[in-house]
């Protein structure tokens, strides 16, 4: 089939950032999951007793939990599990100039377009590498103005009261068998505070990058967006190829008050053979507004579903979601959206495409509790099959109980259609430019929310995976 | 055998001598498919909420088993005038048919065929006497390809326990006119009914089927469980409609297969009115290429009324259609949830399938639940779902108040015009009138 050539051609299995950093961390845990190793993480991070007590607790947790049944496969995980490294520290203490980075750590980085990215116009950047930030820092206006960006373990130490306030408190341990995980083993990621009324012009980033073997990645993201604040928050993720499998599972909470407008964009593109569970919640506060912007093109499984829990009157939620699955690829993503409140608002778009044997799975919960009196949500799932191994799945759960709600889901599913590609090739565009804009034109409507002028490296990622051109 | 858990629902009444009675003049091969049914039966666990496809119905909440009893009701009467008088009524209000049967507490008391079609072949009658004249059909498709045992919990205490069924036969070539009609009546309390449908259209025949189920409130929890399996070989054309008007207290359970072979035309229409609970299993399958389903659906709820429709959509060869659409209305507390799932299976090319779901709730303790999934393995293929959960349409509801009429008469009028598009899909003499009265009946509790 020419078709199915063609669009082998279009760049979308290529992945570029597939080199390791040859470096030597400067500590790390012994293989494995023990209370040994959460012993160890926290007394290296000299933590307070009630975060050991809590690391502590969560692994009981953890433990106790089965694995999940539902979503993607995850019978070869427990093998990973007992195999890979829970704690790699790259270097003894972060940086907040570029200058004070590794050589090698900063390298790699240099390759993914980060400090190039910042100079542009970005708030504030951070960067992990393995297991912890080592590097971040945030333009001096906003410092001043007295917006916090910072490493999650910076957060702990330096604004304990606002950290334990909220930490937590969106996504207990209790709440999934990974949420528990990372509770127990959580290191890296950004506590971010956004003061009242303070807008945020440009977005702050934080890039996560695994680059040794068999390593799991644990960050743990806080972010607290005050009264009538507004910001963007876009996070990256990239790993070298190895043929161990490797293991991503972050915990991200957001809270926003009265008023306050965030939008939070991930473009996840792990190599692979990363398994990538990831708990992302918000919890909003009347009138506020909050925008998940999902992108999974890489790992290996990802299992993710972005959620707002819309608490206060007036509250709205938003996913945008896009998924990409090729041959070896699993996206299990969604959106959650609980309306608690009266008058709440959502929305879930979600645009999939397999290709090869590739499987997307749109899962999603729109759940409206007694009490949230007109609340009202759309869903729409478009999913697009390349070849006629690809697969894809649809999970849209519905659950309403007041009377006065008003949802509505839709769904459907295409392969790129003879006709359009008639009609362009008709018009004397060559078959593989035709098919590379069919399927521009069927993500463009999320693409477009991309923050594209902003952050180069994301523009690149989305092109190479989704708008590559025919060589 | 080791747990527990393995001989839950073996009750007094439901168990192994129980079986042993109902087969006893049976012969040994049904005998032997019973006890293994019966086996099956006691070593499935009994459906929990942790399972996707009972997420939304509590069993240990809605279903005792352990007061159950199987019928005692002596040989009903076969006379006409000895028949309950909504029994009869309800018949009377039925157009023309090619043949009618009916079940008096789970017993065949009448059936009839027109003489000119019982010339054709056609055949209409009680599966008990079918497992004697009809031998080897029966034991062709009874609880084998459709609904076998396996299939779940209630599927295998159904093949297990049936006291009394429906054979139908349609030859080959055969087209009915009108439609073949049974109704059925069940008038004891605390009782648990098996009975089994068994259609058979072969190649290029053509029928309808009105299945009408009624009683009275029941005083003690009353379980009517019903397998029915439909096949429709090459180009044949049936359509299969369950109607339930059960009183309060009864618990209608219903697992339903339709098989539609090349070509052929396997329409199903389900209407839940009655009932405290309601759970319908339906699982169409598209077995030939070319051959289609339409699945349409109607139910509204009143008080504490549970509905729970468990559907799926099986294409397993190319050139299929199906078409699915679900509407109800839900009023007091009463709640509906769906669950149905389009699977394209690999090869099964140049798929259209469709699904759709539309609730209204009019009151604020109504509620409802709908999950309507997709799993597809073939890339040329046209699939989508919508589901809807929301009020009247205010709109119409205004334009009507400004002709003068009441807010709850405008409300009525809205929810008859929302639920009649369904029956409009599927135009079969009578059916329409019938189901459109017993609504407006209910409506009039809505205040």
């Amino acid at each position: 089939m020419p078709q199915n050539e063609t669009i082998q051609d279009l760049g979308l299995d290529e992945y570029k950032y597939d080199f390791v950093t040859p470096s030597k961390p400067v500590f790390q845990t012994q293989k494995g999951l023990s209370e040994e190793v959460v012993r160890q993480i926290s007394a290296h991070k000299e933590e307070p007793e009630w975060m050991l007590e809590f690391r502590l607790k969560a692994l009981r947790i953890y433990q106790s939990k089965p694995m999940p049944a539902w979503g993607g496969d995850l019978s070869g995980l427990e093998a990973v599990l007992d195999e890979i490294y829970y704690y790699v520290r790259p270097q003894d203490r972060m940086g907040h100039s570029w200058d004070e980075v590794p050589q090698e750590i900063k390298d790699t980085f240099e390759k993914l377009g980060i400090p190039e990215a910042e100079r542009k116009i970005l708030a504030g950047v951070g960067a992990q590498y393995e297991s912890e930030m080592v590097y971040h820092s945030l333009r001096k206006e906003w410092e001043e103005r007295g917006v916090i960006f910072d490493s999650i373990e910076d957060g702990l130490r330096n604004h304990p009261e606002l950290f334990r306030e909220h930490f937590a408190t969106i996504v207990p341990p209790q709440d999934n068998k990974f949420a528990a995980m990372n509770s127990a083993v959580w290191s890296g990621g950004s506590f971010v505070y956004i003061p009242k009324g303070v807008k945020l012009e440009t977005p702050l980033q934080a890039y996560f990058r695994v680059n040794q073997e068999r390593m799991g990645q644990f960050e743990r993201t806080l972010i607290i967006v005050d009264e009538g604040a507004n910001a963007h928050y876009i996070e990256g993720c990239t790993a070298p190829v190895y043929s161990t499998e490797s293991f991503h599972s972050g915990v991200i909470e957001i809270v926003l008050k009265r008023n306050a407008r965030f939008r939070y964009t991930t473009i996840q593109n792990w190599s692979n053979n990363m398994y990538n569970l990831v708990t992302q919640r918000a919890m909003v506060h009347e009138g506020a507004h909050m925008e998940w912007l999902d992108g999974n093109l890489g790992s290996k499984l990802t299992m993710k579903y972005p959620s707002c829990y819309l608490v206060g009157e007036g509250a709205h939620g938003e996913i945008l979601s896009i998924a990409y699955a090729g041959t070896g690829q699993h996206q299990d993503t969604g959106g959650k959206v609980v309306h608690v409140a009266p008058r709440t608002t959502s929305s879930i778009v979600s645009k999939s495409i397999s290709k090869g044997h590739g499987r997307a799975s749109y899962r999603g919960l729109l759940k409206v509790h007694e009490g949230a009196h007109q609340a009202r949500s759309n869903v729409e799932c478009d999913a697009l099959l390349i070849n006629d191994t690809s697969r894809t799945d649809t999970y849209p759960y519905i659950e309403i109980e007041e009377h006065d709600a008003n949802v509505g889901h839709e769904a459907s599913v295409s392969k790129i259609g003879e006709e359009q590609l008639f009609y362009l090739t008709s018009r004397g565009i060559p078959e593989d430019e035709a098919m590379a804009m069919i399927v521009r034109g069927f993500i463009e409507p999320i693409a477009k929310e991309l923050p594209l002028e902003y952050a180069v490296e994301l523009n690149r990622l989305i092109e190479l995976e989704m708008e590559g051109s025919v060589g | 055998m080791t747990t527990a858990t393995v001989m839950e629902g073996v009750t007094d009444a439901l168990n192994a001598a129980a079986v042993a009675r109902v087969s006893a003049d049976e012969p040994a091969w049904l005998r032997e498919r019973r006890d293994h049914a019966r086996e099956v039966y006691e070593r499935t666990p009994m459906p929990t909420t942790r399972l996707e496809e009972w997420r939304y119905t509590d069993l240990r909440r809605k279903l005792d088993f352990a007061p159950l009893k199987l019928s005692a009701a002596p040989t009903a009467p076969d006379r006409f005038e000895w028949w309950p008088m909504r029994l009869r009524e309800a018949m009377a209000q039925d157009r023309e048919a090619s043949g009618h049967l009916v079940i008096i507490d789970g017993r065949v008391v009448h059936a009839d065929v027109a003489a000119e079609l019982a010339g054709k072949g056609v055949v209409l009658m009680s599966l008990h006497e079918a497992v004697q004249k009809h031998e080897d059909l029966v034991r062709e498709y009874l609880a084998t390809r459709a609904v076998p045992p396996e299939e779940g919990k209630f599927a295998a205490l159904n093949a297990a326990l049936w006291n009394d069924g429906i054979f139908l036969l349609v030859p080959r070539g055969v087209r009915l006119d009108l439609p073949v009609r049974v109704t059925r009546w069940y008038s004891e309390s605390g009782v648990a009914y098996f009975s089994r449908t068994l259609i058979v259209a072969e190649t290029a025949s053509q029928v309808s089927f009105v299945d009408e189920v009624l009683s009275d409130d029941f005083a003690a929890q009353t379980l009517t469980s019903s397998a029915v399996e439909v096949f429709a070989l090459d180009g044949a054309k049936v359509q299969y409609v369950a109607v339930q008007r059960l009183g309060r207290g009864g618990f209608y359970q219903s697992v339903q297969r339709t098989l539609a072979e090349r070509d052929a035309t396997l329409d199903t229409l389900n209407v839940a009115l009655g009932g405290t609970t309601t759970r319908v299993d339906l699982n169409a399958r598209l077995l030939g290429p070319g051959s289609n389903s339409d699945m349409l659906g109607l139910y509204f709820g009143d008080a504490d009324q549970h509905f729970d429709f468990n559907t799926s959509q099986d294409h397993a060869a190319p050139n299929a259609g199906s078409d699915l659409l679900y509407k109800g209305a839900l009023d007091g507390r009463s709640r509906a949830a769906f669950r149905g799932i389009i699977r394209v299976h690999k090869g099964a090319q140049r798929t259209d399938a469709y699904q759709k779901i539309r609730n209204i709730l009019l009151s604020p303790e109504a509620r409802a639940d709908s999950l309507p999934n997709l799993e597809i393995e073939a890339d040329d293929v046209k699939c989508s779902h919508g589901a809807t959960v929301g009020e009247l349409d205010a709109e119409a509801k205004f334009y009507l108040m400004s002709r003068g009429m009441s807010r709850t008469q405008a409300e009525r009028l809205v929810v008859l015009g929302f639920l009649g598009e369904v029956l409009s899909r599927l135009p079969l003499g009578g059916v329409s009138e019938k189901v459109t009265r017993v609504i407006q009946e209910k409506l009039k509790h809505h205040v």
